[in-house]
């Protein structure tokens, strides 16, 4: 092959295509015929081959018409550039040589790209970004899809619709807003406390942070649409705190009108300490039933590295009682982490309040996370599990499944 | 020329490639897989379970990206790699995290990730109109390009095939896509063909002024293993404008420079690698001793001694290869008389070759009151002592310790009670205090409190006799023992060691800096007991500890140096058992 490429460049260098090669119209020149062969080359004489072999240069002339020329001083185009412009450069490579990264980037991300501290936090913080705006992209097309749509439907339908008679008013949003307030403002009154602990600042990273009021809005959404909601203590918040401000981005002007109460005070202070449960996964009591007069805790923290017993060592400082979710008594666990997310907590809880039926309740855990229910006959769970774990893992985890179902029957047969 | 398989059956077809994707390898396939860097695909697949991202994400509506083949691993260039293996996570978590019977869109996608695959690069250069043919006939012909410039640097085409295609990209857009560059500069790289790289090189300059590092990184690597390697010196210096150059840079150039005897250089280049805090990898320590085979100078040597000292400060164990180097090194310095030869070391300590006896791996005092220091503050404390213990539980165990020192084995009673698993827990324990508790040592054991309440696998009486023989301190149920048993034995000097079969990795990982992390590990050697997995029903042995220390050492007219064997499989906890001798022969 080597011989064969000097050979062909040979053929390049020889003068039999002066001009074309310099205006980069060889495709009048050029016979669109078959391949070149190298065999039949080598065996004819140099007039004839040039006409039926392809110009393999051709895409450097392309590229280099139209360029200015390179000047021999090279270090004059050196300009400093200013490091945002340069990052900007460089993240716009990367995107040429199809990478995960942004198209457009602001200044303020172009920073934090700059400010991250090794290259492999950098990768991650431009993938983020990249996905952030498929997001956004995808959201944007599907409006217009369904704006469209509308459009079409109004069309067709163009005549307008009798006012039907109708013995039910529409409730618009607004009064629907205006019941669940009552409701709320009932519950801030007679309701049962909910706490959320806040002091969990310091043991995140500011996407943590963002992520955990995420959750807290969600949850607190879900209660104030509940028949019979809890109220809602943010306890030990700091004013100006990252959660703060992250709420306000949330919440903007709403934030001084949510009917819960925000206090930078312990829940010690607040409440009796003998009526307190503090929830966590790490806990080694599990909660059997839902206590009404008791008033439970829930640690606002993301932990994305799984921090171990960060909750329960402030639980233990207090001397408060904790409690866990009666997650491996009711479900057959398969896979990731038992800490659930805060709105996950808030959904339980509020379902367990409102029933008490853990098999209710429980159906808010992601179901990737489990197999079934115990309930059911376990020959039943194992087949699935088998299943799946065929499917996703191989064999090696599968048998230690069946050792886990074995010892998991045991266990119950025991009981 | 066939290029796709195309099957009516998609869907079973697909399944069965799922399965075939996530089958496990033998333990051998995935070491070979790992000691020679080929990507394997089932490391990715477990990768995408570690990640807690559970949102399917969206497919990337272009879909340049998402599905690109890996490369070998000779040009797994490691930006790039790194690139690839996120977004194979991507499309193979989304078929994770999907049920098992997966929506058909997904399994299309597999589907069509298998034909990438299998795309055959033409043998020789085509013309424009069957390129076109070509791509009309591709499932997806925007990726087009892509995959089949993929599939030529993973089969290895001759580059005038990817020049044709380059072509024909050229002449219908006017202007070739700088990714694809980037592949046919891999390509280049690939066959050493250093003209073309140049040419590459020149177009991206003249066309887009910055070059990213994926580029740079083929660039260099090209350049350096070609005769006009000085030239990847003066590109490594322009990366040094833009951003820091990566180790491969420096791995490129320091091989180049020591292949053209440029001692001088390479060592420059090293220094400033370290300085820039880049942990120079083994080839680069290799090529040193390779090439300066014969070479006199003091100042050359005393560099490579540096750098076997610096295996010694970090604990590395050069691999079988790398050993001969260094060997065939020192055996033809001219003038020195060195001779090397392989050996085991024995548990005495003793080199079977010279008698030389190894360096005892004993802390220093200082070590020693630093390595305590640093437990309790990082490990037993942390960010919130409450975590593993409480402040008063603490302070009585302190006190606990202080009133009864100085004890001879610290015994992890509750791990130490699962050895035989026939066995109730207590009887366990009992027959390794009974093993453990002749000529009058000391024991501690630490337990947890339900050790004491009467249950089927803790019997009272049993315990009772056992606390005669030993001092047992009970910790709360759920605090951690362990920090315990580091702190006793720590207090209780050089002689103490102590009992588990645990590795302590979690605890090594609190501490904040390596260092420590090192000193912990070889103290950790020196005095923990491990037991030896007997055969059931028989009675605990228990290994002795390793009274020389494992590192590289050197007496000045002695060097020994620990390898491992490139085929076994060597996990942190474990210290090879092979040593290469040198010494200086009057």
């Amino acid at each position: 092959m080597q011989s064969a490429s000097m050979f062909l460049k040979k053929i390049l260098r020889s003068p039999a295509l002066p001009f074309a090669a310099q205006c980069g119209m060889k495709k009048d020149l050029l016979p669109l015929s078959r391949a070149l062969s190298l065999s039949v080359c080598l065996k004819q004489d140099n007039s004839c081959n040039h006409k039926e072999k392809i110009d393999l240069d051709a895409w450097k002339t392309v590229m280099k018409s139209g360029l200015p020329e390179v000047i021999g001083e090279t270090v004059s185009e050196h300009k400093e550039l200013s490091t945002l412009a340069a990052a900007r450069k460089t993240v716009e490579m990367w995107r040429l040589a199809g990478r995960l990264v942004p198209e457009n980037i602001t200044e303020e991300q172009l920073k934090t790209f700059i400010e991250c501290p090794s290259k492999s936090a950098q990768k991650k913080y431009l993938k983020f970004l990249h996905l952030k705006e498929l997001y956004k992209k995808n959201n944007k097309r599907k409006m217009d899809e369904k704006r469209e749509r509308r459009l079409e439907t109004k069309e067709q339908g163009s005549e307008p619709d009798e006012a039907r008679r109708n013995s039910f008013i529409c409730l618009w949003a607004s009064c629907m807003d205006r019941a669940y307030s009552w409701r709320t403002a009932q519950s801030m009154i007679f309701g049962q406390p909910l706490v959320f602990d806040m002091s969990y600042e310091k043991d995140m990273s500011a996407r943590e942070v963002a992520n955990a009021v995420r959750q807290m809005v969600f949850s607190e959404g879900c209660n104030r649409r509940s028949a019979d909601p809890f109220h809602i203590h943010f306890c030990n918040f700091k004013e100006d705190s990252l959660y703060h401000r992250e709420f306000i981005k949330h919440y903007k002007e709403a934030w001084g009108k949510l009917l819960i109460t925000v206090t930078d005070q312990c829940y010690t202070e607040v409440f009796p300490k003998d009526k307190l449960i503090y929830l966590t996964a790490d806990s080694p009591k599990v909660m059997k039933t839902f206590d009404h007069d008791k008033i439970y805790i829930v640690g606002s923290i993301v932990d994305k590295s799984i921090k171990t017993g960060v909750s329960l060592a402030r639980a233990k400082r207090l001397g408060l009682e904790t409690a866990a979710l009666p997650l491996e008594k009711y479900l057959l666990w398969n896979i990731g982490a038992k800490n659930l997310t805060l709105d996950q907590m808030m959904h339980i809880l509020l379902t367990l309040k409102d029933t008490g039926d853990w098999k209710k309740a429980l159906e808010f855990v992601p179901k990737r996370k489990y197999c079934g229910f115990v309930s059911k006959p376990i020959h039943e769970l194992k087949k699935t599990l088998s299943l799946v774990n065929t499917l996703k893992l191989g064999r090696r985890h599968e048998e230690l499944q069946k050792q886990f179902v074995k010892n998991y029957s045991e266990k119950l047969t025991r009981k | 020329m066939a290029l796709f398989s195309q099957t009516s059956q998609q869907g079973f077809h697909a399944l069965l490639w799922k399965c075939r994707m996530f089958w496990p390898v033998s333990r051998r396939q995935q070491l070979f897989a790992v000691s020679f860097s080929i990507p394997s695909r089932e490391k990715v697949s477990y990768l995408s379970f570690v990640t807690s991202s559970s949102t399917a994400l969206p497919v990337n509506p272009k879909g340049t990206d998402v599905f690109r083949s890996k490369k070998k691993s000779e040009i797994d260039y490691e930006e790039e790699k790194g690139w690839d293996e996120e977004t194979k996570e991507i499309s193979e978590g989304k078929l994770h995290f999907s049920s098992s019977v997966g929506a058909p869109k997904k399994l299309s996608q597999v589907m069509s990730r298998q034909n990438f695959t299998k795309v055959q690069p033409p043998e020789k250069p085509l013309q424009a109109e069957e390129w076109n043919r070509l791509k009309e006939s591709f499932r997806s012909p925007k990726m087009f390009e892509m995959v089949m410039f993929n599939s030529m640097v993973r089969c290895n085409s001759p580059i005038d095939v990817a020049k044709s295609l380059l072509t024909y990209v050229a002449k219908s857009d006017g202007d070739v896509p700088y990714n694809l560059l980037v592949k046919y500069l891999a390509l280049c790289v690939q066959q050493g063909q250093t003209s073309e790289i140049r040419d590459v090189y020149d177009i991206m300059k003249r066309r887009y002024k910055v070059i990213e590092s994926a580029a740079y990184n083929l660039i260099i690597r090209g350049l350096s293993n070609s005769d006009q390697w000085r030239m990847a010196l003066t590109l490594l210096e322009e990366v040094k404008k833009v951003m820091v150059p990566s180790r491969t840079n420096y791995e490129s150039c320091i091989k180049a420079a020591t292949c053209h005897q440029e001692m001088n250089l390479a060592i420059e280049l090293y220094h400033e690698m370290l300085a820039k805090d880049l942990v120079p990898t083994l080839d680069v320590l290799q090529a040193f001793f390779d090439f300066s085979r014969g070479m006199k100078g003091a100042e050359l040597q005393k560099e490579l001694f540096g750098m076997l000292l610096h295996l010694r400060e970090n604990q590395i164990y050069p691999h079988k290869t790398f050993m001969w180097s260094v060997k065939l090194w020192f055996e033809s310095i001219p003038g020195g008389n060195w001779r090397g030869h392989l050996t085991n070391i024995k548990d005495s300590g003793q080199c079977p070759v010279c008698n030389h006896q190894l360096e005892n791996s004993d802390l220093t005092e200082e070590e020693y009151n630093n390595l305590r220091e640093k437990l309790v503050r990082d490990v037993i404390h942390g960010t919130d002592l409450f975590r593993k213990t409480s402040p008063q539980e603490f302070q009585a165990f302190q006190t606990f310790v202080e009133d009864r020192l100085p004890f001879d084995i610290v015994i992890d009673g509750l791990n130490v009670s699962h050895i035989n698993p026939r066995k109730m827990h207590c009887e366990n324990l009992f027959d390794a205090v009974n093993c453990l508790a002749k000529e009058n040592a000391r024991l501690l054991v630490l337990g947890r409190k339900h050790m004491l309440t009467n249950s089927s696998n803790w019997k009272r009486e049993i315990m009772k006799e056992m606390q005669n023989k030993a001092d047992f301190f009970f910790a709360e149920n759920i605090s951690e023992d362990d920090a315990f048993l580091l702190y006793a034995t720590l207090q209780s000097g050089k002689h103490c060691k102590f009992v588990t079969r645990d590795f302590l990795r979690d605890h090594k990982a609190c501490l904040s800096d390596s260092l420590t992390r090192h000193l912990f590990h070889k103290w950790q050697r020196r005095h923990q007991i491990v037991f030896a997995s007997s055969v059931e029903g028989k009675h605990i042995r228990f290994l002795p500890t390793l009274c020389y220390d494992c590192v590289v050492q050197t007496t000045g007219d002695t060097w020994h140096i620990p390898y491992k064997d490139t085929l076994e499989e060597k996990y942190s906890y474990r210290v090879p058992r092979k040593w290469l001798c040198i010494q200086r022969t009057q």
